[in-house]
């Protein structure tokens, strides 16, 4: 008798499927991450919790335009400087998206982070 | 069914699965990122809007009118050889859509190439081999599976396009593309259980020939009715698709908010497809497709009835989500009740075929009627009143082997 998987199985190929996307999703992200000198419209991210006034703030003292707060307070797109917004607080900055800022944000936090660790 | 504890490791029931599973996040994930295509493809050619929607309207079309063919040609040669096949074509109509130098390229790469390649390695082809594969008692849960893959494709592929068109230029981001629907190929392969010995077609499977199968599911009364039914899913589920985001933003909710709400139908969709496999699996398949369907009315009615709030629309997103693609597995399982595991994969291609014949006319009749009136609350209705119309029409099925499929 041949034994069926069942719930278990759907489960643990659901949470492999989400890692297999999140690393692909980090790597594609850490690629997408902008040099200090690029200007233009771009994807910033600060510190997860930070409150949208303090993020509008720091947007506006690196003299950035910003276009648009995304679902999360921390993820903004903005028309303005990297270097000057890494300076300002902002954990990273990258180029903008078509779709899905809040998703792209969230690993772009996670590659930030992980950029600021290993100095890259 | 696989039979045997000899079979090769690929063989084996989870690697079976996985692999249905990964074809089907690939095919479906993939389909879904095209929309991402529209403005970057039509700013490099100086192309009107029109061109790149006329290709992925094509495109559709080619799907909807493949998919019996497809069937046809899976329950005849094997599903893996089927899906192999479509993943080519796949591959090819998205590298020439990369390559692209004039609209009837774009049309015939990324319409009629990738629309066929589509159908051919689709999620119903699938649910054909494993419908053949696994056992009857696990049969719905499989579909569930396959159905919750592609659900689970669509959600995760169109955030990762969306990072690689930001991260590469739009071209490589389809040759990246059109190199993940090669990987079918792979996939697929475990798939090719089905053709082998250890892989036996059940004793009780008729003895119909295809042509004479399919005259004989067509003067069934209850292939009618689920063809009916699955018409007013494709109805519903396109008209939303399209016209929620300008219908919301007629009460003030942005763009950005209505994207979001949408991501939810996605999410809760994985879990609604499986779900719906599972209850499948345990009893009479009519009665919870015709509740979907009720459901879905009465979420439509809710949402229209009720002030529209930021809150109120992701409820309804998330319960739409959630009754999504959850009829699929119900409507493949009824199938293979009335007609066998023989010729799903045709059979279900002819239901499919009505599913994108109502997607047309709930995409086409949204706009016309918002044109002619001004709104879309008469489409609303007409999307209640189909529900409750699939919720009756589902109730009469006979949920049974109809008798020119039943062997003596």
């Amino acid at each position: 008798m041949i034994h069926w998987p069942g719930h278990r199985f759907a489960l643990a190929a659901f949470f492999g499927v989400i890692a297999v996307w999140l690393v692909a999703m980090f790597g594609i992200m850490r690629d997408a991450a902008l040099p200090a000198d690029a200007a233009g419209i771009m994807l910033v991210v600060f510190e997860p919790g930070i409150a949208d006034d303090i993020a509008f703030a720091a947007i506006a003292r690196a003299n950035a335009k910003p276009i648009r707060k995304t679902a999360f307070g921390f993820i903004w797109v903005v028309d303005g400087n990297a270097g000057k917004l890494k300076a300002e607080g902002a954990l990273g900055s990258y180029r903008n998206l078509p779709i899905s800022p809040e998703i792209a944000g969230c690993v772009a936090v996670a590659d930030a982070k992980v950029a600021q660790a290993f100095g890259l | 069914m696989i039979t045997s504890k000899s079979v090769p490791w690929y063989f084996t029931p989870m690697i079976v699965l996985l692999a249905g599973c990964a074809v089907a996040i690939v095919n479906y994930g993939v389909r879904a990122s095209f929309g991402l295509f529209t403005l970057p493809i039509s700013e490099a050619h100086q192309w009107p809007r029109e061109i790149y929607s006329f290709g992925i309207a094509v495109q559709n079309l080619m799907w909807g009118i493949a998919t019996p063919i497809a069937g046809m040609l899976a329950d005849r040669h094997g599903a893996a050889r089927v899906l192999m096949t479509g993943a080519v074509l796949y591959c090819l109509g998205i590298i020439s859509m990369a390559l692209t130098t004039s609209p009837l390229m774009f049309h015939l790469g990324g319409g009629v190439l990738v629309g066929t390649g589509i159908a051919l390695s689709s999620f119903s082809i699938v649910m054909a081999a494993l419908g053949r594969i696994v056992p009857p008692e696990k049969r719905s849960w499989a579909f569930g599976l396959a159905t919750a893959s592609g659900s689970l494709g669509q959600f995760i592929f169109a955030p990762l396009a969306g990072a690689l068109l930001a991260a590469y230029d739009w071209q490589f981001t389809l040759y990246v593309l059109a190199a993940l629907s090669l990987l079918i190929i792979i996939f697929a392969t475990p798939l090719l259980v089905q053709n082998t010995a250890s892989s036996l077609a059940s004793a009780d499977e008729t003895k119909l020939s295809m042509s004479a199968a399919i005259a004989k599911a067509f003067q069934h009364k209850s292939f009618w009715l689920l063809t009916l039914g699955f018409f007013v899913c494709g109805f519903q589920l396109m008209f939303i698709t399209v016209h929620l985001p300008p219908y919301l933003a007629e009460f003030g909710i942005s763009k950005e908010f209505a994207a979001i709400a949408i991501g939810l139908i996605g999410l809760f969709n994985v879990a609604g497809s499986y779900l719906s496999g599972v209850i499948g699996g345990r009893g009479e398949k009519r009665i919870p497709l015709s509740l979907i369907y009720l459901l879905r009315s009465l979420a439509i009615a809710a949402f229209i009835l009720l002030p529209i709030t930021p809150v109120t629309t992701l409820i309804f997103t998330a319960t739409m989500g959630a009754l999504w693609l959850s009829t699929v597995p119900l409507t493949m399982g009824l199938i293979t009740v009335m007609f066998g595991t023989r010729y799903m994969a045709t059979l279900y291609g002819f239901v499919f075929l009505s599913h994108q014949i109502g997607s047309f006319f709930g995409i086409w009749l949204g706009g016309r009627l918002f044109d002619q009136l001004g709104s879309y609350e008469l489409v609303w209705w007409v999307c209640i009143g189909l529900g409750l119309f699939a919720a009756l029409i589902h109730l009469p099925i006979r949920e049974s082997r109809a008798a020119s499929f039943a062997v003596a």
